[in-house]
């Protein structure tokens, strides 16, 4: 009994400090990062020199400033440049298999082992 | 002259495979042991493919423009380490040993199974002897590292600057290793589908071979994550980039191949899926290979590509699909299993099912670009946000199993106290909650991650103190799974305290962040053999603490070929590395300085190699028991 209360008190103040932490802000680092550097080969903005990424920077810095979220910087960015520019695929009909293929794998390789075993049992 | 030496040993090379095929096939017709002669040719194979390659590391040592792949890929002026490693540091060349591999590892293999059925180590013989004729003509036809260019130039292009690096030098044969040895386990699977060689021994003539190719793959993904993290100047280590995403694949056929290899040996069960994962492997290398040569994929990592190489490969990765599918199709048996739900065997099969899950995802991932674009005109990019959004959550899941898995018995398994998960589970949870009190919240994903690492992390260290007390101690498999739990959690926690900086910044100017300063106090320009640098002199300050670090990132401008990189400096210790990269800003005297701060980077890379120390145990014990 001891333990479970014990468990329980963890859990509880895990849970708590976690809704504490979660602030809403935007990090341009971040969104620098996921985004590709048109001019470059396969470096992100956040890691580029180019002029291009320099003026990409500025924009994500104007967009904070307007108050848009990390999403829409993202679908203004593709807007404008393309689908080539944003790391993270939107998840749309052409990108459908893209993004639920990997968990239809999975769920059907978990069901393929245990009906495999229960029929051996 | 040297190339005139490269292009008869390499056609020497054909005739010794053809001979080898020959003398095999008509040695599989009589009885009796294997012909000496196979052994002699077999052994004359890989010591004239050698000799091929060291002419052609003559070439470049004595800078030799005459061959076009020493004029593109060298300079007279280049250091001599430099001048060596560009050898295999091209395409041609890496072709080059990329067959001294495929040679040596079919004489050691034909060597060292002398105890298996005889038809099947010839057919093996000759399978390996089909694939390097492949290879030899990729060479001589498409990418010769002999061909002669004329008039002879006076001096060479130079080798890519950020290529010069030791690291760079010693990564590509620890790789080929890893992706070239997998062809072994490739002949010898389909020469056991023919043989019908599916005896549980048929386990013991490959396993070490998967381990050795396994161990370097490790290290090769190590070595070159390492070169990424000083020298790319980004301060990661791994961008899911497609290139390193092809290094990846094999690697996750390799680790679910040697796990299912246990239950084959241990079972006689799954024959078939190992058969299957023998032949994914090396399709996958050769893929990778493809994708990378080709120029079909648009990589930070792209050094040698070119379509017409493209084509080659995709016909000799086509044959290698179509036959091994014929093939299996042909041989396939349904199998007999008799398997309890809760038993070693099914956790083998949970691990295989999740390295399925990461190696389709990689996969798609990687290749998915390539059909947006041909289908719908529409160029996507996947990158780092999709990996780690599929990956991660499932990874938490994973190392809970990689815990439990190696403690369940064979056949019939009951978990006895079960109690002692949930001590280690709240103890890991503990943990983690400490790490957030004293240091700093992170995302819930975060959390978890943290805590099944830890779990994974403390139910081995107990494994350790019930294995001490009984003597038997399983040290390979404890030191592995202990180091991977160790590599997630490192990994974690450097994502969650990383620190990162980016300023404009004066010659002299300082800038404050949270409890560090950073001072741009000199800027200085020296001449190298063969670059210019401006070097600048940046103080770090921890103003909680007074201790500063002095950083010199450089600014390289190299004369041949002509282009500028970006050196990081890097102060690295135990606890945390600084990281520092400073670049010019076009009309104007402010620079641009990108600071870091990366925790605990040192344990990352250790991580990594405790992973492989552990596989190198585990292939010493066997090598004892034989």
């Amino acid at each position: 009994m001891k333990l479970n209360l014990l468990i329980f008190i963890y859990i509880f103040i895990f849970f708590s400090k976690f809704t504490f932490a979660a602030e809403n802000t935007v990090d341009p680092n971040q969104i620098h990062k996921n985004l590709r550097c048109l001019v470059c080969q396969g470096q992100s903005i956040s890691d580029s020199n180019s002029d291009f990424a320099q003026t990409i920077k500025l924009v994500v810095k104007d967009l904070i400033d307007e108050g848009k979220t990390e999403e829409e910087i993202y679908s203004f960015m593709s807007d404008k440049y393309g689908d080539w520019i944003v790391f993270k695929p939107q998840f749309n009909i052409q990108n459908s298999l893209l993004w639920i293929l990997p968990y239809i794998v999975l769920i059907f390789g978990g069901f393929f082992i245990f009906s495999f075993l229960k029929k051996r049992q | 002259m040297l190339s005139n030496l490269g292009n008869i040993l390499l056609f020497l090379n054909v005739i010794l495979s053809l001979g080898i095929i020959y003398a095999a096939n008509k040695n599989l017709k009589i009885s009796g042991g294997v012909d000496k002669n196979i052994f002699q040719l077999s052994l004359i194979q890989s010591t004239s493919i050698i000799i091929c390659f060291l002419v052609l590391i003559a070439a470049f040592i004595i800078s030799d423009f005459s061959l076009i792949t020493v004029y593109q890929n060298s300079h007279s002026l280049k250091p001599l380490f430099y001048k060596i490693a560009g050898t295999w540091g091209n395409h041609e060349g890496s072709l080059l040993l990329w067959s001294i591999i495929l040679s040596i590892f079919s004489f050691l293999f034909l060597v060292y199974n002398k105890n298996h059925p005889k038809k099947f180590r010839l057919l093996t013989l000759i399978i390996q002897n089909i694939l390097i004729l492949g290879f030899l003509f990729f060479i001589l036809f498409n990418s010769n590292p002999f061909s002669k260019i004329s008039p002879i130039p006076s001096e060479g292009l130079g080798l890519n600057p950020i290529l010069q690096d030791p690291a760079l030098a010693i990564h590509p044969p620890l790789l080929y290793v890893g992706f070239v040895g997998a062809s072994i386990y490739f002949s010898a699977a389909i020469a056991s589908l023919i043989t019908n060689y599916s005896e549980k021994s048929f386990s013991l003539s490959i396993k070490n071979w998967v381990l050795i190719s396994w161990c370097f793959q490790t290290l090769g993904i190590l070595v070159g994550s390492i070169w990424a993290y000083y020298e790319l100047g980004w301060g990661g280590f791994w961008f899911w980039d497609p290139v390193e995403n092809a290094s990846l694949l094999p690697w996750f056929a390799m680790t679910a191949l040697f796990h299912s290899l246990i239950v084959f040996e241990k079972r006689n069960l799954f024959y078939f899926w190992v058969i299957i994962l023998c032949l994914i492997t090396f399709t996958l290398s050769v893929t990778g290979t493809f994708l990378v040569r080709s120029g079909i994929l648009n990589s930070v990592h792209t050094f040698a590509s070119d379509p017409s190489r493209g084509v080659y490969i995709l016909i000799f990765l086509s044959l290698m699909i179509f036959g091994s599918i014929f093939l299996l199709f042909q041989k396939y048996k349904k199998e007999n299993y008799d398997l309890n739900r809760n038993s070693k065997e099914t956790f083998v099969l949970v691990n295989n099912w999740f390295m399925m899950f990461y190696l389709i995802t990689v996969l798609l991932g990687t290749i998915y670009p390539i059909f947006t674009d041909a289908l719908t005109d529409n160029k996507i990019s996947v990158g780092p946000p999709f990996y780690n959004a599929i990956i991660f959550p499932v990874v938490v899941v994973f190392l809970l199993f990689m815990a439990l898995g190696p403690k369940a018995k064979w056949i019939k398994n009951k978990f006895e106290n079960i109690r002692i998960y949930f001590f280690i589970l709240t103890g890991a949870i503990g943990l983690n909650l400490a790490i957030i009190f004293f240091f700093k919240s992170y995302s819930l994903l975060s959390n978890f991650i943290i805590i099944s690492a830890l779990f994974l992390i403390i139910s081995s260290l107990m494994d350790v103190a019930k294995a001490l007390k009984k003597n038997k101690l399983d040290f390979a498999r404890i030191i592995s799974h202990m180091s991977f739990g160790f590599l997630v959690l490192f990994i974690g926690l450097n994502d969650i305290f990383s620190l990162e900086k980016d300023y404009n910044i004066k010659l002299g100017e300082t800038k404050k962040f949270e409890n560090y300063s950073i001072q741009l106090q000199n800027l200085d320009l020296k001449n190298y053999k063969n670059y210019q640098a401006v070097i600048g002199k940046l103080e770090i300050r921890n103003i909680n603490s007074n201790q500063t670090n002095i950083l010199n990132p450089e600014i390289r401008i190299y004369n041949k070929p002509k282009t500028l990189t970006y050196e990081a400096a890097i102060k690295t210790s135990l606890i945390k590395d600084y990281y520092l990269t400073m670049s010019n800003i076009d009309r104007s005297d402010y620079y641009n300085i990108k600071f870091q701060k990366k925790p605990l980077m040192a344990w990352i890379w250790i991580s990594v190699i405790m992973i492989v120390v552990g596989g190198f145990i585990r292939l010493f014990s066997n090598a004892k028991n034989n």
